[in-house]
């Protein structure tokens, strides 16, 4: 009971602090926030603390790295630590799943048989404006992503054991597609919970699955996936913010005006406009063009950009920082309050990478963008590898993931300051960190392959 | 579990010294030959008894690698008690001493009381640093010593709760804030002064183990 109502209260709290994110304050939502949360807060299961570490882990001065006390599958590393006091409670999630797709066959020599195609599955979820979104992600992905698989699993069947007779990729299609409908179903969910659930924010979600010979990475938001090899790294994902998709949003506003509002325009200007420039000559380009052109100013032409800001700092309307995820379904603009949700996308972009050739040393890191802020890949890739030669297997990605989550905290120097080793400030982000072996994935997939092509032969 | 103050301890020293070990066989009472590394920082925590107060010990337990240097500092920062833990048959991890009492009088809080431990007493027949080695560099350091074995639990109980005794003198002496959570104590949420204390004997009492990692 008292834990039911701490965690109202961390809700509640949570939806105050918003990260710059403004909470609507009209009725209805006040309402939301006397609502119950869908999900109790903790840190993500795995982990397995006691009600004591999770207090402990959201020390902001000591902002220690968390990391499990079991192995996870394959010994893979995680590590987190919480922010440096931008919001109360460390708003990133993780999870990790097995799955087994099983398919049942029957034939006249053997009678029944059963295969089972084994996949993993993990995840990781950075909120903003509260923790429920994260904590609705981290809980229910995996289920609706598994539903979609068996939905598709005859099929990924027959492609996996026919695959020498058909010359496209289904299953990867099939994968794929599930990944992307899982995704749109979870903000979907998040969007129907509004009215039986305290207001969960809204969260970006990355998420990693190895199935059959391939690594699927599904990205919506700015966590970033990344494969180290020997001091090398690839990018496995790319970050959607407002400066990235850009050209996405400003389409969409050209499309469809009325989504803009009074406030915005879908045009960009070499420099913001003053009124006092109306009549006078002023360089613009449209959605649609990638050059500049020169029109009169006019008072429709002092409306912000769509998009704001540089970098880090770029903006959706002023407000949001982050393009795709789930959640945020009630975020608006601060002044006229336009609603902000429908430039956002919960839509991934998967890559699909073939396991087959990896070797010892090749990882998966998977990091929120607390992480990736401060440290650039090639950096990662230094830290990683460090660690891979340092430590035996049973701690070497933990230990790497631990590094990773150290290097981007830093130390602090001062009451307030947080650095790095080279006295640049350091990452005041909550920061989350999964380091996955890859060889494992492929030795899962060769022993799959014998197993299943023993019991072709033999029938 | 309620109360009267809740004291952070850090425990450091070279790698392979036992420290973990201390740990377990202090929350546990048991001893594992074969530890995995520590990687970073792990938690341990156990209710004791002083001067008829139920204290519990936070205790941080902090990986001795080289590699992990640079997190685990930030760990020192807050703790009010350190044992600061070297092996009696690895003459270097005694070497090294002066640098992990650097690194802790420069990174925390200058009235943590700090515990030298000589690990590792049962182990007579390797010997390499005599008790009265440890003897002396505690003295020249002004630090509280011993040797244990958390093999044996050899004043294992005593290195972990003289720690409490002296922080707790410290605290009725008024050396320490304790209301700046910063010195690594804390009040515990019922505890309040006009409360008779608790039943026990004084000195080490109850224990209540309670390991987490």
């Amino acid at each position: 009971m008292f834990s039911r109502f701490k965690n109202a209260v961390i809700g509640a709290v949570s939806g105050l602090e918003t990260n710059g994110i403004p909470t609507p304050n009209d009725p209805h939502s006040y309402n939301k926030q006397t609502l119950a949360p869908k999900f109790l807060y903790g840190r993500p299961a795995f982990l397995n603390l006691s009600e004591d570490e999770v207090q402990m882990s959201a020390d902001h001065r000591l902002r220690p790295i968390i990391h499990p006390s079991m192995s996870l599958p394959h010994h893979a590393g995680y590590a987190e630590c919480v922010n440096a006091g931008k919001s109360k409670w460390n708003e990133d999630q993780a999870v990790y799943r097995q799955g087994v797709l099983t398919r049942v066959e029957y034939n006249d020599k053997q009678g029944v048989q059963k295969f089972s195609i084994p996949y993993t599955y993990y995840g990781i979820f950075d909120g903003h404006a509260g923790v429920g979104a994260a904590l609705c992600a981290a809980n229910q992905l995996h289920h609706i992503l598994h539903e979609k698989l068996v939905d598709a699993q005859d099929d990924i069947w027959i492609a996996f054991s026919e695959k020498k007779r058909l010359k496209t990729k289904p299953s990867d299609l099939l994968i794929t597609g599930a990944l992307e409908a899982a995704f749109k179903e979870m903000d979907q969910v998040i969007a129907e919970d509004r009215t039986k659930y305290q207001a969960a924010g809204g969260c970006t979600a990355l998420v990693a699955l190895f199935i059959l010979d391939k690594l699927f990475v599904a990205n919506a938001g700015d966590s970033r996936a990344i494969i180290c090899k020997d001091n090398k790294f690839t990018l496995m994902s790319m970050d959607f913010t407002p400066e990235n998709e850009r050209d996405r949003i400003r389409r969409l506003a050209e499309q469809q005006p009325n989504l803009l509002g009074q406030e915005f325009t879908s045009k960009e200007y070499v420099r913001p406009p003053k009124s006092s420039e109306l009549g006078k000559t002023v360089m613009y380009r449209d959605a649609h063009m990638s050059g500049w052109a020169y029109k009169t100013l006019q008072v429709d032409d002092l409306k912000v950009s769509v998009i704001t800001g540089q970098g880090k700092r770029s903006r959706v309307m002023g407000i949001i920082g982050v393009t795709r995820g789930f959640g945020d379904h009630d975020i608006l603009s601060l002044y006229q309050r336009t609603p902000i949700k429908p430039f956002l996308s919960s839509h991934p972009e998967v890559q699909v990478h073939k396991i087959t050739n990896v070797t010892e040393n090749e990882v998966l890191v998977m990091g929120t963008d607390g992480l990736w802020d401060v440290v650039c890949g090639a950096k990662a890739a230094e830290v990683v590898a460090k660690s891979l030669n340092t430590f035996m297997e049973k701690e070497r990605y933990v230990s790497a993931a631990t590094c990773l989550v150290g290097s981007a905290r830093g130390s602090l120097v001062n009451e307030h300051s947080w650095q790095l080793k080279d006295g640049k400030p350091s990452s005041a982000d909550d920061i989350s960190v999964f380091v996955i072996p890859l060889l494992p994935y492929k030795l899962e997939y060769e022993k799959l392959l014998g197993k299943y092509s023993e019991t072709a032969e033999s029938s | 579990m309620s109360y009267a103050y809740l004291f952070k301890y850090i425990i450091i020293g070279d790698t392979g010294v036992g420290k973990s070990c201390l740990l377990l066989q202090f929350t546990d009472k048991r001893f594992q030959p074969v530890h995995d590394l520590t990687i970073g920082v792990e938690f341990g925590a156990r209710m004791i008894t002083i001067d008829g107060k139920q204290i519990k010990l936070q205790i941080w337990d902090t990986a001795g690698q080289e590699a992990f240097r640079s997190i685990t500092r930030s760990y020192y920062r807050g703790a009010a008690g350190a044992l600061l833990v070297y092996d009696i048959t690895r003459r270097e991890t005694f070497n090294h001493l002066t640098t992990w009492l650097d690194d802790a009088r420069q990174h925390s809080n200058s009235n943590m009381v700090i515990m030298l431990i000589g690990n590792k007493s049962d182990l007579e027949s390797r010997r390499e640093v005599k008790k009265e080695e440890g003897e002396a560099f505690a003295r020249e350091h002004g630090l509280v010593f011993m040797e244990t074995s958390a093999k044996t639990a050899a004043n294992v109980e005593e290195a972990f709760i003289n720690t409490a005794k002296e922080i707790y003198e410290k605290i009725q002496e008024g050396v320490f804030d304790i209301n700046n959570e910063a010195n690594g104590i804390k009040i515990g949420p019922q505890h309040s002064p006009t409360n008779p204390s608790l039943p026990g004997a004084g000195g080490a009492g109850g224990s209540q183990g309670s390991s987490c990692c």
